[in-house]
């Protein structure tokens, strides 16, 4: 069965509470509505993924339910917390990486996850020993003396990955996390999010690389034009087709696909 | 030709059209309105009837040297990058020549270079008092000028970008920022040689105006005197010259338009796995994350071409400055140098936050970051800039041999670092300046960015308030010749720096946690009003913006007082021949030779 719009999602069996509780979130730009009137909720030990085409909101959304964007409306919950009225518990909860944004860009891999673990007030020892476990498991450790300024688009996604796991969160909220990964490292960051979530963690990505959310996500959420057009299990949701199908049928195809460009094929 | 310039007028116009709105709008028009009294008063300098027929040549050609230099300095000192930028037209089939010829046609539609088109035109009213002959010079002696400046602007915006990817091109670029903002802050210099050297009876000696003769920027003038003397060989001759100085240019730009032409220098950080364990804090920082905060400050100094320019401005300019009336013998400037250089350094410090982008994010999701990210910046600021400035003052007081100004420079020194530290930092964070993110602009740093001189002007006066209880202490101390009065000026301003950094950086961290999403959000989209959103309901951001207007419009006002009548008025009231000093700073001086023995206030 596939629900649309605000309509809930039953937590799947053998799972807790809620981990992301998003209700009735909006955001407007001028006259452009980004995110109108969303509403998506995460279980405990669930792997979402948030698909959508270009410009359908995801990251505007996911900006929002994590505090770096305030919305005009709606409350976003991590655990229970809301993350607008207590933002200093909320934060300490979840792991974020979002998409194309700047890093304290005059230091090292090593020394990027030492000032954050400082920053965030952990034990050194625990820092000095989590960061090199990240940079072995991102396969850092080569660029060891490289600012990140100086990193490629996968070496910034993959020390953004650290750095939403330092502090070993419960929760993690990636904006588009394989975008430009090498799939060598993206079959490494996969098996990380797997063992994580099997380990009772909760991830919410989002996507557009359809065949990625269905290998790795069990709960899928689509949205379109700001809103959420269907959400449920992964199951539910592609109805026993495959989910690209699905998905251009709920977004629809673009009109003109067959028409145009004729120049180029002559 | 043509092909290339109406698409590229046509995107400049439509990008303009984009962008022209809110504070940047209001940016603009101020500084056109500005810019068009400088215009109006370049004009206005070629009708004057001085005394020595020569001297108002000399004094024209000063004015051009000047609007040159305007054109250089602008972009180095982060304002108006250009609209359209090389990497926009990289990918396409053009040669690099047609693409600088294209970029130049598209530069002269502008409101800075119809400015300076308008200032330009003063070339021809001189030109007309001497007769048809040179008028008919003065035309294309001006559209060749105009050419120049504008080439000369963007080939220095080439090469400092050039050489500003090495630390010590950073240097370099930052002394060269440091001596232009001397020349550019020296017309008050020029009132003094007039006043000493009689120029307006006598004209400029007659090396100095040679020197003034041989700057390209004089050479249409040059062309219109020989036509005046009917020396048409020197007047082609002129031209011709400044021609193939535009033609030079326009080649050296299209050269520099190959995009990264050189590799940029790759800095390293420290190394390996033998670290792992090391501790990240230093004995004598403030414990935990305010620490982490410094150390990443310290390094991002050490490590950044960009912040060892930075770095060496402030410095550059005060010593240039205090070292410049050396010529004359004076030395009365020298023990001033340090405090001046602290002040400057918090007021070029103003945008911080902007200058790291989006980073942001990053104090935005760690819980209670905020005042660990304004102290620890504050406090590497302090850490850099305090030992500079008192080794500054450890050296230049005594060499002055002004030790009556320790206790004034002891007074002044820290309430100024510490004002300087609070000012930057709460300025840094509520007046914003979004500027695109390292990692996007690495290959070229300058490129980019709106312009900070109004923060930064309002930080420079603002950053005078803190001194005030220490210097009248020190004044009472001098008047009374009580040595505790005199020498309790330090004290005092220690604990008022203390507290200023102290109050300043409060309200900093606490406007940064009440309005980060909206900073970082600014910084997203630039800061660009959309013409969409001025109907919507009004919003935190149209808030801030207004804010900001209000800082832009008293920094501008501030600024052009301090630069406009404080530097031309005075010139015209010399060459005019009046001796009313009014309140223009500089005609108060002392004729030179008076040698001060002691300060005018005590």
């Amino acid at each position: 069965m596939m629900s649309t719009g605000q309509v809930g999602i039953a937590p799947p069996l053998g799972r807790g509470s809620p981990a992301l509780e998003i209700s009735g979130l909006r955001k407007a730009f001028g006259d452009n509505v980004a995110v109108d009137d969303v509403d998506l909720t995460v279980y405990q030990g669930s792997f979402f993924g948030l698909v959508g085409p270009n410009g359908a909101g995801k990251t505007t959304a996911l900006s929002m339910a994590v505090g770096l964007l305030r919305p005009d409306s709606g409350s976003s919950r991590i655990f229970g917390v809301d993350v607008w009225a207590e933002p200093v518990r909320a934060k300490a909860l979840m792991g974020v990486l979002p998409d194309g944004l700047a890093m304290p860009e005059r230091l090292t891999g090593r020394e990027l996850l030492t000032f954050l673990g400082a920053l965030r007030g952990m034990d050194r020892d625990t820092v000095a020993h989590r960061t090199g476990e990240l940079l072995n498991v991102m396969e850092l450790t080569g660029a060891e003396r490289t600012l990140v300024i100086d990193y490629s688009t996968g070496m910034r996604k993959k020390i953004g990955l650290a750095t939403a796991l330092l502090h070993g969160p419960r929760l993690l909220v990636l904006d588009e996390p394989f975008e430009a990964v090498d799939p060598v490292s993206a079959a490494t960051l996969k098996g990380i999010l797997k063992r994580f979530v099997a380990s009772g963690g909760s991830v919410v990505l989002s996507s557009h690389v359809m065949a990625l959310v269905e290998q790795l996500c069990d709960t899928v959420a689509v949205m379109d034009g700001g809103k959420v057009v269907a959400a449920g299990t992964l199951e539910e949701v592609r109805g026993g087709r495959s989910l690209e199908e699905t998905f251009v049928s709920l977004v629809g195809a673009p009109a003109g696909r067959k028409e145009g460009l004729s120049w180029l094929a002559s | 030709m043509v092909g290339v310039l109406r698409p590229m007028i046509r995107m400049k116009l439509a990008i303009m059209r984009h962008s022209t709105g809110g504070t940047r709008g209001t940016l603009m028009a101020t500084g056109a309105a500005l810019g068009l009294l400088l215009a109006a008063g370049t004009i206005w300098l070629a009708t004057l009837r001085p005394d020595h027929p020569a001297a108002l040549g000399d004094v024209l050609a000063v004015a051009f040297a000047l609007w040159t230099l305007g054109w250089v300095l602008g972009p180095l000192s982060g304002g108006g990058a250009p609209v359209l930028r090389v990497g926009h037209f990289a990918l396409l089939p053009i040669s690099r020549l047609r693409l600088a010829i294209g970029l130049l046609g598209a530069s002269l539609v502008a409101v800075t270079t119809a400015i300076t088109l308008l200032a330009f035109a003063g070339l021809v009213v001189y030109a007309a008092r001497l007769g048809l002959g040179p008028a008919v010079v003065a035309l294309p002696a001006v559209l060749l000028q105009l050419s120049f400046v504008i080439l000369l602007s963007r080939v220095a915006v080439g090469v400092f970008g050039e050489i500003a990817k090495s630390r010590l091109g950073g240097v370099l670029a930052g002394v060269m920022q440091g001596a232009m903002m001397v020349v550019a802050q020296s017309g008050w210099m020029v009132i003094v040689a007039l006043d000493q050297f009689q120029i307006l009876k006598t004209g400029f000696p007659p090396e100095v105006s040679a020197v003034l003769r041989t700057l390209p920027s004089s050479w249409g003038l040059v062309a219109v005197d020989a036509a005046s003397r009917s020396d048409w060989p020197l007047a082609a001759g002129a031209l011709a010259g400044l021609a193939l100085v535009v033609v030079f240019l326009l080649m050296a730009w299209s050269r520099l338009l190959r995009l990264s032409r050189t590799a940029r220098v790759v800095i390293r950080g420290s190394g390996g796995g033998a670290t792992e364990g090391r501790t990240s804090t230093r004995p004598f920082l403030p414990s935990g994350g305010t620490a982490a905060v410094v150390l990443k400050e310290l390094r991002a100094w050490w490590r950044d071409p960009a912040r060892w320019s930075l770095f060496c401005v402030a410095p550059a300019w005060a010593l240039i400055t205090s070292l410049l009336p050396l010529a004359f013998g004076e030395t009365a400037l020298l023990p001033w140098a340090a405090p001046a250089a602290a002040l400057m350094a918090a007021a070029l410090y103003v945008n911080a936050w902007g200058h790291d982008g989006t980073a942001l994010w990053l104090t935005l999701l760690t819980p209670g970051a905020e005042r660990r990210d304004v102290r620890g910046r504050q406090l590497a600021w302090l850490a850099v800039f305090t030992p500079t400035t008192v080794l500054m003052a450890a050296l230049l007081v005594p060499l002055s041999g002004q030790g009556w100004t320790w206790p004034w420079v002891l007074a002044l020194l820290p309430a100024l670092l510490g004002g300087g530290a609070g000012l930057a930092a709460w300025v840094g964070v509520t007046q914003l300046v979004p500027g695109p993110d390292p990692h996007r602009n690495r290959d070229n740093p300058l490129e980019g960015g709106e312009s900070t001189a109004a923060q930064g002007l309002l930080v420079f006066f603002a950053g005078l308030l803190p001194v005030v209880p220490a210097a009248a202490v020190v004044r009472a101390g001098t008047l009374q010749g009580n040595d505790l009065l005199l020498w309790g000026g330090m004290p005092i301003s220690v604990v008022t720096g203390a507290l200023c950094a102290w109050l300043l950086g409060r309200f900093a961290y606490r406007h940064l946690e009440a309005h980060e999403p909206e900073m970082l959000h600014m910084m997203l989209s630039g800061g660009i009003v959309q013409a969409a959103t001025e109907e919507a309901e009004p919003s935190v951001l149209d808030t801030m913006s207004r804010r900001r207007q209000a800082a832009l419009f008293v920094g501008v006002w501030l600024g052009s007082i301090a630069l406009f009548p404080q530097g031309l008025v005075p010139l015209g009231i010399k060459l005019s021949g009046g001796d009313d000093p009014v309140w223009f700073l500089a005609l108060y001086l002392p004729p030179s030779g008076s040698g001060r023995q002691s300060p005018p206030w005590s």
